[in-house]
């Protein structure tokens, strides 16, 4: 009796699993030159509205009937793989990165091959080539990479307190050190307690992720991931230097010029013990510089000036500048294949994104309108003030439309122009020495590189070495320990992921 | 599964009247007397083959390299590839030791603890104290564990938390509650006492109040104190009430709670603190190998399954009636 029940509960199912199945196997929308749909992450609260006056006015430019998704960025690369399972897929698909999930579909097929077609078209011929290569997965473009500051470290500190001890600003490690050893020890707060530390570092140490800890161990010279060694590339922690730039940040943490929290301490706070006069310095990108400078300003709108002071990139020990670079982009723009069949198809597709780079569409896309909520002074944006609702809603649009921007031939809008003549300066101060570090950078040379191991289980093995960098900067382990997870790394797959990325590498030469 | 859900909504009934000859036949008279109460069946059947099995096509990934692009039907097949990569991992030993020891940890003294709150709480007389208390021991979980995982961290944050401070200066110590390997554990324990105890103890309650009162006041009589009448009438009053959430608790045993052990992991305590749930998270989504987790997460419920049938038989032999 139950064993008969039983098939035809089987059965039912069996036949409920086919209808599934059948669901999801079905066609494509027919290709509309006139219709491009997007797939793009927001990061506002809210995404920008379906008939804002952004939408409309990029219609107009582009000609086409735009149909954007926009998806929350946390879950942006969940979100990525199911839609590529189902059969509504977007013409134009903003990939977040080279992630395992990505290369897998591409090595599948699931995005056109762009690498000898981008060149065709104006905008899209980047001035930056080993950008869109570092991009590449192995020398294969598979999208119109978004364009990022290709530098961005800094060193940013409590001027005031500088200011008090009659220090100047770091150019070395070692000045690092001796600031961060005064903010600690001297009372820079002058509040007569032992109650402020050197540098705050936030609860963030996976390798590679331009943390303090990669940026610190790229100073001292232990290269951007990989780097060569004896004609052979190495990742940076097997390097001598690694283990140097460690010793430097143990004896920081020992002489408890870093926060004695460093391995919880939550990130989105990074700014609190700083503005709260802490913890006096922030490795990180340059551009934490404006907002702690708005956060001293938005508390007193009178004396803000002269509390935030940075520099770049710091001198290592061997008296070199090794400058720590970022990958230059932010993911990129694919074309699936499954909703752009054809050749003409593509074609259509990339003259869209063509125009999409030209000058208005950045303008729209990164100032917003002009007249409505920005007009042009000197050059460079000025956002209307008072604002006016509609300036306001184009304002808040732009947020996230500027996830569009790719910008692979330079900034083809207007640079923005700050709140006020101290603001002004800093930011032209930033971009200056930017700028000037850039000459200095070294770069990871294995960037464009996927190797087949590291796509099943790089992050696994990088965990190894990134939780025994913190163990070791905590106590728990010495600094044999950290030794013995490098060599675990190597054992449990970390030989074949070097092996591979040297082959690719040679092959490339 | 399927075995017990069709029996229980089976009534039970006499045969059918006119026994025929052969199965098949025998099946139609059977069906024909009964079809009304088939009828009644068919909705839950639906119900359970729409959302229960039909998704359960998917668990086919753990057998195949999954590629969204392609999708589940053409993804290639790899057999039992994903079993054997995780097995010969490293990380399985300490996933399965982590998993094993959190769990029998919350079993052995979380699932207790909350009898011994129901059996207080019914020793309580006046009852506005008793619903306040009730009501207050509930609340805790209503609260998210990011909640709970935040007040954790604030309690105990170095240097300055009041946990971290007093705890310290009683013990002499100086002990960082959130990075120490060696708190972990206890912290977590900890943190499912504080949020699960009082709302557990609903169904003891119920259970509490269906002892029969004569047998109190038999003892009372006989001279039993309070103990004595807790340990020979209250608990074995409530002991198949006890079995039935045991079995229960048991298959839920390596549900560690992904949110609560993913909050408080980081890099110093992750030694102790990888658990299955947190292995398949950071592996499949955060790293795209879907096929791989899944066949981690599929070994997982296996091992439950395992579980509840375990402690089922053994419930049984021990004379108390199973769930099943």
């Amino acid at each position: 009796m139950i064993r008969r029940k039983l098939s035809l509960a089987a059965a039912v199912v069996t036949a409920a699993a086919l209808t599934l199945t059948a669901c999801s196997g079905g066609e494509a929308p027919a290709a509309d030159s006139s219709k491009i749909s997007i797939m793009a992450p927001f990061l506002e609260a809210q995404p920008p509205s379906a008939d804002g006056a952004v939408q409309k006015k990029l219609e107009e430019l582009t000609g086409k009937d735009v149909n954007i998704t926009w998806a929350p960025n946390a879950s942006y690369e969940d979100k990525m793989n199911i839609t590529l399972a189902s059969s509504e897929i977007p013409q134009v698909m903003v990939v977040q990165g080279k992630s395992p999930g990505f290369v897998k579909n591409a090595e599948a097929g699931a995005f056109w091959d762009l690498t000898d077609k981008l060149d065709q078209y104006p905008n899209l011929k980047t001035t930056f080539p080993e950008v869109q290569n570092n991009a590449s997965v192995n020398g294969k473009v598979y999208g119109v990479f978004r364009a990022r500051g290709p530098m961005r470290a800094a060193v940013m500190f409590r001027q005031d307190w500088l200011d008090k001890l009659g220090l100047k600003a770091p150019e070395t490690t070692e000045d690092l050190y001796k600031v961060a050893k005064a903010f600690t020890e001297q009372d820079p707060d002058g509040n007569g307690q032992n109650d402020t530390w050197g540098i705050t570092i936030p609860k963030w140490g996976a390798l590679g992720s331009s943390s303090p800890y990669d940026i610190i161990e790229e100073w001292y010279g232990a290269g951007n991931r990989w780097t060569e060694k004896d004609g052979k590339l190495v990742p940076s922690f097997e390097t001598e230097e690694f283990l140097e730039a460690n010793r430097f940040v143990k004896k920081m943490v020992d002489e408890k010029l870093i926060n004695p929290d460093f391995a919880t301490f939550d990130g989105t706070k990074w700014n609190e013990p700083f503005f709260n006069g802490k913890g006096g310095i922030i490795v990180d990108v340059d551009s934490r510089v404006s907002v702690l400078i708005n956060l001293f300003k938005q508390a007193n709108p009178n004396d803000f000036q002269n509390k935030v002071g940075f520099v770049g990139n710091l001198k290592g020990p061997d008296g070199e500048l090794h400058a720590h670079p970022t990958d230059g982009y932010s993911g990129f723009l694919a074309v699936p294949k499954t909703s752009v069949r054809t050749e003409a198809g593509l074609k259509n597709v990339l003259e869209f994104l063509n125009t999409m780079n030209g000058k208005d569409a950045a303008t729209l896309l990164n100032n917003g309108i002009e007249g409505v909520n920005f007009t042009v002074e000197d050059g460079k944006a000025a956002t209307i003030k008072p604002e006016t609702p509609e300036g306001k809603a184009v304002s808040t649009d732009i947020k996230s439309y500027a996830q569009l921007g790719t910008n692979v031939t330079g900034n083809n809008f207007y640079p923005v122009k700050q709140a006020s003549e101290y603001e002004q300066k800093v930011f032209d101060k930033r971009v200056e020495v930017m700028a000037q570090d850039l000459k200095s950078a070294v770069y990871n040379p294995a960037a464009a590189f996927v190797s087949p191991t590291y796509v099943a289980k790089g992050a696994q093995l990088d965990n190894i070495v990134a939780d025994a960098r913190i163990k070791y900067l905590a106590g728990q382990i010495d600094e044999q320990g950290l030794k013995d997870a490098i060599k675990l790394w190597k054992t449990s797959g970390g030989d074949k992921v070097q092996e591979e990325i040297n082959k690719l590498w040679q092959d490339s030469k | 599964m399927t075995t017990s859900t069709v029996d229980v909504k089976t009534p039970e009934q006499a045969p059918p009247p006119v026994p025929a000859p052969g199965r098949r036949r025998r099946f139609a008279v059977h069906f024909a007397h009964y079809k009304w109460l088939y009828l009644l069946l068919l909705p839950g059947v639906i119900y359970f083959a729409v959302f229960r099995y039909a998704p359960m096509y998917g668990v086919s990934i753990a057998f195949k390299d999954y590629v969204p692009f392609l999708g589940v039907n053409a993804s290639p097949w790899v057999g039992f590839q994903h079993f054997e990569d995780f097995f010969s991992n490293p990380d399985f030993g300490r996933l399965l030791g982590n998993t094993l020891i959190l769990a029998f940890l919350n079993l052995g003294i979380a699932f207790p603890l909350t009898i011994v709150m129901a059996l207080l709480l019914n020793e309580v007389r006046l009852s506005i104290l008793k619903r306040t208390v009730q009501t207050l021991v509930y609340i805790p979980h209503f609260l998210s564990w990011t909640i709970v995982a935040s007040l954790s961290f604030l309690l105990f944050a170095l240097d300055f938390g009041p946990l971290f401070l007093f705890i310290n200066s009683v013990l002499g110590t100086n002990i960082d509650f959130l990075s120490d390997p060696a708190w972990f554990r206890p912290l977590i324990v900890l943190q499912e006492i504080w949020k699960n105890t009082g709302w557990g103890t609903i169904i003891f309650l119920a259970a509490l109040a269906t002892v029969d009162q004569d047998q109190y006041e038999a003892a009372i009589i006989d001279g039993a104190g309070r103990f004595r009448r807790v340990w020979h009438i209250t608990l074995p009053g409530i002991r198949s009430t006890i079995i039935v959430m045991l079995i229960l608790a048991i298959g839920q045993m390596l549900n560690t709670g992904f949110e609560q052990i993913y909050l408080m992991t980081n890099a110093l305590n992750r030694s102790v603190a990888d658990v299955f749930d947190t292995y398949v998270y950071f592996v499949g989504i955060t790293q795209g190998a879907y096929s791989y987790s899944t066949a981690v997460g599929l070994f997982k419920s296996l091992v439950g399954i395992v579980l509840i049938f375990g402690t089922n038989a053994l419930a049984k032999r021990f004379n108390q009636s199973g769930l099943f």
